[in-house]
């Protein structure tokens, strides 16, 4: 494999809760290469979204992270997202001053301006929520495609919408296009928001946990839809999901974490193949999930 | 499409407001009728001629039941004949009297609100999220903006009236050349005082602040502002957009309040708006004059409120799929 | 957040509150005479021990008017927040409760109650009948019934909803126990103390705006602090102390309770969580 499109070397999250400073993620290290799925699997709480949202520049609240670097390749260019933190975030006390947290949180803001969209994109749970309510799904592809493809008329815009719309199977993109997110199904939403994001053309598009609170046929469905749009390998995947099927099934490798840490790595097949020796976290997960198949 | 759930919503609407104009005008109506012993005799000021007495009685239908006395009163007044004024300005419609009066009110009440909403958002988007030196800032801003309107006015025109005296009478104070308004003028120095007497009195320029600051917060951390972000669209058309909403509700929900503060205003400045009429007119006890002002005074709110209501279901479509 | 602040706060509001309250129970007590007290050899003087806020235009003493100024709001504002909490809270439960025609009927009522100008449609009853302050403070109390009531009845649908309200619907628990105590009181309690100090505030504001316009309200020589501040329109550049008191008093004690009971209210949200 060529030099990695992200990676992510010793990543240190904290957050300031009413019990004192916590560390929700604690110097975890990955990458990801181009036309890669890398799935991060882990119990809520295990610090594998906001460890995502940290590699996207968009983790708010205090202090977030306080170590450890990102780095992006873009063609020739890289970017290292946080370099620098350490002589930004002046501590005092012990603890790190506010204004300063701040003041880091928007130079990686303006650093990874540029990226948003271009380099990275993202779907989240709660698909309702991702979606503006007061703009017809139309609209919001739209906004994508402008972006993208800065050439296309308004009427050709238009036209990639609905085929974009069509693409992540929707039955009726016609009516889609006009509808509100109000309208639709939480699946239907997420169809939307992963079109949304799609059509913005990422290089990396990041879900996060985009299944969670969907019924069962429709997460299939969605994971289908996933397998589908990334079958021609051309663009890269950073899969969040506590659902080891999901990730085993759409992943070509997988991390493990826990408490903050990553205490598996292994490719999908050995995985599902049950080769080599497993952290015993990861053999519990695994167990389970033969059950669930069992059943 | 869109325009039948949508027309059939601003129907909806415009029945409910009917209906509230209707009720309101009612509950005003049986007030006048709640009157203590003879209505008429209550309701008339000291010394009024027999034949006034009488015209009075029709007009309000007071030799009638309640029920058909008001139907005779709506029906007179529905077509904004709210009879003529017995003191405040003798012999003169009613509503040539007010209405002037009113519109004045209307331009001052919503003045100060848009002040409020301008200043509100501009110090929000400044100010940003509450921080702990923030709190400290705004306890004495509470403490002070509790204070009542009328107390805010009374001294905002002490104050005007050394200002006057200190600066301007001594012509200390002249407009350059080159300024197109006049920044002293004696007709606009009390609107002027008196709208920031309504914008800093009854809490309401705090309570507006608080509320557009916690929108713009809620609005910045919602989940589709990231999405929006993390796409690399500019986030500023949506987050404006979204604010339309409560900004709208906001503007309606205070206005009953605005044209409360205004009337005690209005008449600590002695300013000639449809407040002062009020309160004069209710001194004297001149009845058709408060019963006309009282429901300008509310049909002004429900107009206003339904307005709100068609604007942001134009705006917000979940407002229309609610239908309530 | 800021716990040691806002208790601080609370204590400082709460003391305000504590002696306002003091004050309005014991001013009955106290005789005082207006009349007597006019001592036209004492006028605008300034404070001093004899007179600690100073004397007014006619010489009587702002302290001792200021205390029995109290009583021209105190019970008002107890029965005005009383009418607007019991009737705000059972017709915000009830329209939380009921379905269908019954809910559109008392929500219907409630907004029209609500489309009254609050002040101007007292200015009317005054026209009309001259009523008392305790009867202006009930129509004012009735007046804030919908204010209340939307916001309980937001509450009581959003609960309605909740797992542990299904669950004790599902254990036998009457609709009437489940709406007043586990809704009305264990939930609704901080909304509540909230929005009685707020109407307890509004009453002070229409009892001293009504005596400082003069021809409703209290009338001179009873003291109201209204009426006390209105003496700014005679002694405007002489002398501060006859209005400024009364004035600071009136702003001082209505902030106390708004933000008493705003501060009682977060803590005993934080309480409920």
């Amino acid at each position: 494999m060529t030099a990695p499109l992200l990676s992510v070397r010793g990543l240190v999250i904290e957050f300031d809760t009413a019990q004192g400073r916590r560390r929700v993620v604690d110097g975890i290290s990955f990458e990801l290469g181009e036309g890669e799925v890398l799935g991060i699997l882990g119990e809520s709480g295990s610090g594998k979204t906001v460890s995502t949202l940290a590699v996207m520049g968009l983790v708010e609240g205090n202090p977030g992270v306080v170590g450890g670097e990102v780095t992006l390749r873009n063609g020739a260019e890289s970017l290292a997202l946080f370099e620098g933190l350490e002589g930004v975030i002046k501590r005092r006390a012990g603890k790190p001053d506010r204004k300063n947290v701040r003041r880091w949180q928007r130079m990686v803001s303006r650093r990874m301006r540029p990226l948003w969209g271009e380099m990275m994109t993202a779907v989240f749970q709660n698909p309702r929520h991702s979606l503006d309510p007061l703009l017809t799904i139309g609209v919001q592809v739209e906004e994508s495609i402008a972006l993208a493809e800065r050439s296309l008329d308004r009427a050709g815009r238009r036209a990639r919408a609905v085929e974009w719309l069509d693409r992540v199977q929707m039955s009726d993109p016609e009516r889609v296009y006009r509808s509100y997110a109000h309208e639709l199904s939480g699946g239907m939403c997420q169809r939307a928001m992963i079109a949304v994001a799609l059509a913005r053309a990422p290089r990396i598009l990041v879900a996060d946990e985009p299944t969670t609170g969907l019924d069962t046929t429709v997460r299939a469905e969605i994971v289908g839809l996933f397998e589908d749009l990334l079958a021609d390998r051309r663009r890269s995947m950073l899969y969040i999901s506590h659902d080891i099927r999901e990730v085993l099934h759409l992943s070509d490798r997988v991390i493990v974490m826990r408490h903050g840490r990553i205490v598996e790595e292994a490719t999908a097949e050995d995985l599902r193949a049950g080769r080599g020796e497993r952290d015993p976290y990861t053999a519990s997960l695994l167990a389970a999930a033969e059950l669930g198949e069992a059943l | 499409m869109r325009a039948v759930p949508l027309i059939l919503a601003a129907l909806r609407r415009l029945a409910g407001s009917a209906g509230l104009l209707i009720g309101a005008s009612f509950i005003i109506y049986m007030t006048v009728r709640l009157a203590p012993g003879d209505a008429v005799d209550a309701i008339s000021p000291m010394g009024t001629p027999p034949e006034v007495k009488a015209q009075l009685a029709a007009e309000f239908g007071l030799d009638r039941d309640p029920v058909t006395g008001y139907f005779a009163w709506l029906a007179r007044s529905a077509v904004g004949d709210f009879g003529e004024s017995l003191v405040f300005s003798p012999g003169e419609s009613v509503m040539a009297v007010a209405l002037p009066a009113f519109k004045r009110t209307v331009l001052l009440s919503g003045l100060t609100l848009l002040a409020a909403l301008v200043l509100g958002l501009g110090l929000a988007i400044l100010l940003g999220e509450p921080g702990p030196r923030q709190q400290v800032l705004t306890a004495p801003a509470y403490v002070l903006t509790a204070a009542p309107s009328f107390v805010v006015a009374v001294l905002f025109a002490q104050g005007m009236n050394w200002f006057v005296q200190a600066f301007v009478e001594q012509g200390g104070y002249e407009t350059p050349p080159w300024f197109p308004i006049p920044i002293y003028s004696e007709s606009l120095m009390p609107y002027v005082f008196a709208g920031f007497a309504m914008l800093a009195g009854d809490g309401l320029f705090m309570d507006w602040f608080n509320t557009l600051r916690a929108e713009l917060l809620s609005l910045k951390q919602a989940q589709f502002i990231t999405a929006v972000r993390a796409k690399g669209a500019r986030t500023v058309g949506h987050i404006a957009r979204n604010l339309v909403v409560p900004v709208l509700s906001g503007f309606s929900a205070r206005l009953p309040l605005v044209l409360g503060s205004v009337v005690i205003v209005e008449y600590i400045f002695t300013l000639d708006g449809a407040g002062y009429v009020l309160l004069e007119a209710s001194r004297a006890r001149d009845f058709p004059m408060v019963v006309g002002l009282s429901v300008l005074f509310t049909a002004t709110i429900i107009v206003v409120s339904l307005i709100a209501d068609l604007v942001r279901a134009l705006i917000d479509p979940r407002e229309v799929a609610r239908g309530g | 957040m800021g716990g040691k602040g806002q208790t601080l706060a609370l204590r400082i509001s709460g003391g305000i509150v504590a002696i306002v309250l003091l004050l309005g129970v014991i001013a009955p007590f106290i005789g005082y005479d207006p009349v007597a007290d006019v001592d036209y050899e004492a006028q605008l003087l300034g404070p001093s021990w004899a007179h600690v806020f100073g004397t007014d235009g006619q010489g009587r003493d702002v302290a001792i008017r200021l205390v029995k100024g109290t009583e021209a709001f105190f019970l008002p504002g107890l029965l005005a927040a009383a009418i607007a909490v019991i009737g705000g809270a059972l017709a915000g439960a009830v329209a939380g409760y009921l379905q269908g025609i019954g809910r559109s009927v008392v929500l219907g009522g409630l907004q029209l109650l609500d489309t009254l100008p609050r002040l101007v449609f007292i200015i009317l009853l005054c026209t009309i009948m001259n009523p008392s302050i305790t009867l202006i403070a009930g129509v004012a109390g009735l007046l804030f019934v919908p204010a209340i009531a939307t916001v309980i009845r937001r509450k009581v649908e959003a609960l309605g909803s909740e797992d542990y309200i299904l669950a004790h619907v599902a254990h036998g628990f009457s609709p009437a126990r489940i709406l007043l105590y586990h809704i009305l009181w264990l939930q609704c309690r901080p909304l509540l103390i909230r929005q009685a100090t707020f109407v307890f505030g509004y009453v002070l504001f229409v009892e001293t705006a009504l005596s400082y316009l003069g021809d409703y309200g209290v009338q001179e020589p009873s003291p109201s602090w209204g009426n006390m501040v209105a003496q700014t329109r005679d002694l405007a550049g002489q002398a501060p102390w006859p209005w400024l008191f009364p004035a600071l008093a009136i702003v001082v004690t209505i902030a106390a309770f708004l933000s008493f009971g705003n501060l009682l209210a977060r803590r005993d949200e934080e309480a409920i969580r």
